[in-house]
């Protein structure tokens, strides 16, 4: 009983396997979505293509490098500037967008010219910037263009550039999961140990999986400079390349988005005998719990302790105001993955918010094995959800907001349900102690807001829109 | 009235259920990761429980440490019994919740890539 068949999905029965609904007294042993598998034909997914996992989450964060996309020009826009990863460069790497831009003739007769001259005109009108990565594209990798061969000849003309090459057409993997797995393992293999850096701090970590969506990285980054802990390497949050290219210098990988960059931790441990430490940094009580782990393992707790003080004495107040006015909110997640398992303690247990169901687009079973572990009965878990199922759930479970991305977000809000961006967020930093005030603060003005019920009130009176114009918007 | 083996086994349950909320070492992405979080983070947890703290001469061990202490700080605030429980009582709880875990996490885990060789 507890994997449920929608009425929506009656003629996909096999969407079943991926859609559990949480009973007493069982657990992960009994049931666990199939999840990683191909979308079901019939299913409409909203999933993202293995070349966004990885240019669009991992590699187009950089603050320094050129990111330059080997195709058609749409699979460049499309996965630019949708997330709000800033820099404290000037945002770089959200000002420009790179594409070789290819046309029939070029998939014709071979897009290997276009893409060297793509390259050097690119370094050529940015003299400033001189690391690069390129990515092949659906199109570019059926035809079979050498990238790595390219970008090699680039490098022995131009000895100051560095470029690091991503073969990951969209049509590789069931979801944007591949394009991480695939940016991970070869960074490991081409880019780790190509340096070092100067050593300023007895303390050393890569702090792995934060994209500093909205500034995340750089609240963060104020908690380790008051530790006295020196980041070798950021991966990717307003990261530079060549830092990247030192990871192997750490002496500790604290891991927060496990799903997208567990690898390289996994690999840094492996080959370098790097440690690698998971951490959630949404929610004051998990915030706490991963700067006291952090500072056990330097021997620095009573730094951690004063960090910790100073935080809560500064913004519980504010998340207690909210939790006042929040508690009882029922709250769905249909975000990637990690949101999912990151986030239904936290806001159970920092604002009374109970989550009723949650949707991963590209999770594996290790991350419903971790949400179900930590959710309550009777919430829905949903691998790859579909927008029928979205709404047959919306039904069932009445949540009072949904944190999903600006697609399913356009689609909730027409039935005017608020919904918050859980991918880019509303008005973030998320991550932290502040940042999850402002968390709150968000949920609390969608939820308490008035419009989007007086949006759904029709004052034409009685030129009202035909019912299937009504039901077409 | 409530046997010798049923306190037993709640007191397991208040440890499992800590750790299965709480603890995301337990879902490391292979079986050898979790049988090593496992091993290490508990044997260092019943060291810290009976006040025989262990050495950690490797950066792992060190992360292991890190980990028990964060568990077994946060489980003497939550269970008041643990600090009444004798040496004998915790190695004896603490091979029981090693049991459990594995079973959860790796023996009956329904993950299919658990046994990747690679990561």
């Amino acid at each position: 009983m507890p994997m449920v068949l929608l009425k929506c999905d009656k003629d996909i029965p096999e969407r079943q396997k991926h859609i559990y609904l949480k009973a007493p007294d069982e657990d992960t042993r009994s049931y666990l979505p199939i999840s990683n598998a191909a979308t079901i034909p019939g299913s409409l997914s909203e999933r993202g293509c293995a070349f966004c996992g990885a240019k669009l989450v991992i590699g187009g964060v950089l603050k320094d490098t050129i990111q330059m996309i080997h195709g058609p020009i749409g699979c460049a826009y499309d996965t630019w500037h949708t997330k709000r990863y800033p820099t404290d460069n000037g945002h770089f790497n959200m000002k420009y967008v790179w594409s070789t831009d290819m046309k029939e003739s070029h998939i014709v007769f071979g897009g290997e010219k276009r893409l060297e001259k793509s390259i050097n005109e690119a370094f050529d009108e940015m003299p400033e910037i001189n690391r690069m990565i390129v990515y092949t594209t659906c199109p570019t990798a059926l035809i079979g263009d050498d990238i790595k061969a390219v970008a090699k000849k680039v490098m022995q003309e131009r000895p100051n550039v560095d470029i690091f090459t991503v073969e990951c057409p969209g049509f590789s993997g069931v979801s944007q999961s591949k394009g991480h797995h695939v940016l991970n393992i070869g960074w490991i293999n081409e880019k780790v140990d190509t340096l070092t850096k100067e050593i300023t701090s007895p303390y050393t970590m890569n702090f792995i999986g934060d994209f500093n969506i909205q500034g995340d990285t750089q609240l963060l980054q104020t908690y380790w400079d008051k530790l006295g802990i020196q980041i070798i390497s950021h991966f990717t949050g307003n990261g530079a390349y060549d830092d990247l290219r030192c990871m192997q210098q750490a002496q500790l990988n604290v891991v927060n988005c496990a799903r997208s960059s567990g690898y390289i931790a996994n690999e840094l441990k492996k080959r370098y005998g790097i440690p690698r430490l998971d951490i959630d940094s949404w929610g004051f009580s998990y915030m706490a719990e991963g700067i006291r782990k952090i500072c056990a393992f330097f021997g620095i707790e009573e730094r951690g302790e004063a960090l910790i003080a100073e935080e809560e004495a500064k913004w519980k107040p504010k998340l207690d105001w909210y939790k006042e006015r929040l508690k009882g909110t029922k709250m769905a997640i249909w975000t990637g993955g990690p949101r999912l398992w990151h986030w239904t303690k936290s806001v159970e247990d920092d604002l009374g918010v109970q989550v009723v169901a949650m949707s991963s687009k590209f999770g594996h079973e290790e991350d419903f094995e971790k949400v179900i572990a930590r959710g309550k009965e009777g919430t829905y878990y949903i691998d790859d959800g579909n927008e029928l199922e979205f709404f047959e759930i919306i039904e069932l479970v009445k949540p009072d907001v949904i944190f999903t991305g600006p697609r399913v977000g356009e689609l909730v809000k027409k039935l005017h349900i608020p919904y918050v961006n859980g991918h880019g967020y509303h008005n973030g930093p998320y991550m932290g102690f502040e940042g999850f005030v402002n968390l709150a603060r968000d949920m609390y003005n969608a939820v308490h807001s008035p419009l989007i019920g007086l949006a759904g009130i029709d004052i034409r009176g009685n030129k009202a829109a035909p019912e299937q114009i009504k039901e077409a918007a | 009235m409530t046997s010798n083996n049923e306190i037993l086994s709640d007191k397991v349950g208040d440890l499992y259920e800590y750790v299965q909320e709480r603890c995301l070492w337990q879902f490391y992405s292979r079986s050898w990761d979790r049988v090593e979080n496992i091993d290490g983070i508990l044997a260092q947890a019943t060291g810290m429980f009976i006040g025989k703290k262990l050495d950690t001469p490797t950066p792992q061990d060190r992360y292991f440490m890190a980990e028990a202490k964060i568990m077994v700080d946060d489980c003497l605030s939550r269970y008041s019994w643990l600090k009444d429980a004798s040496e004998e009582e915790i190695r004896v709880i603490i091979g029981e919740l090693h049991g459990r875990l594995t079973d959860i996490a790796i023996t009956s885990s329904k993950n299919h890539e658990l046994t990747h060789t690679l990561y």
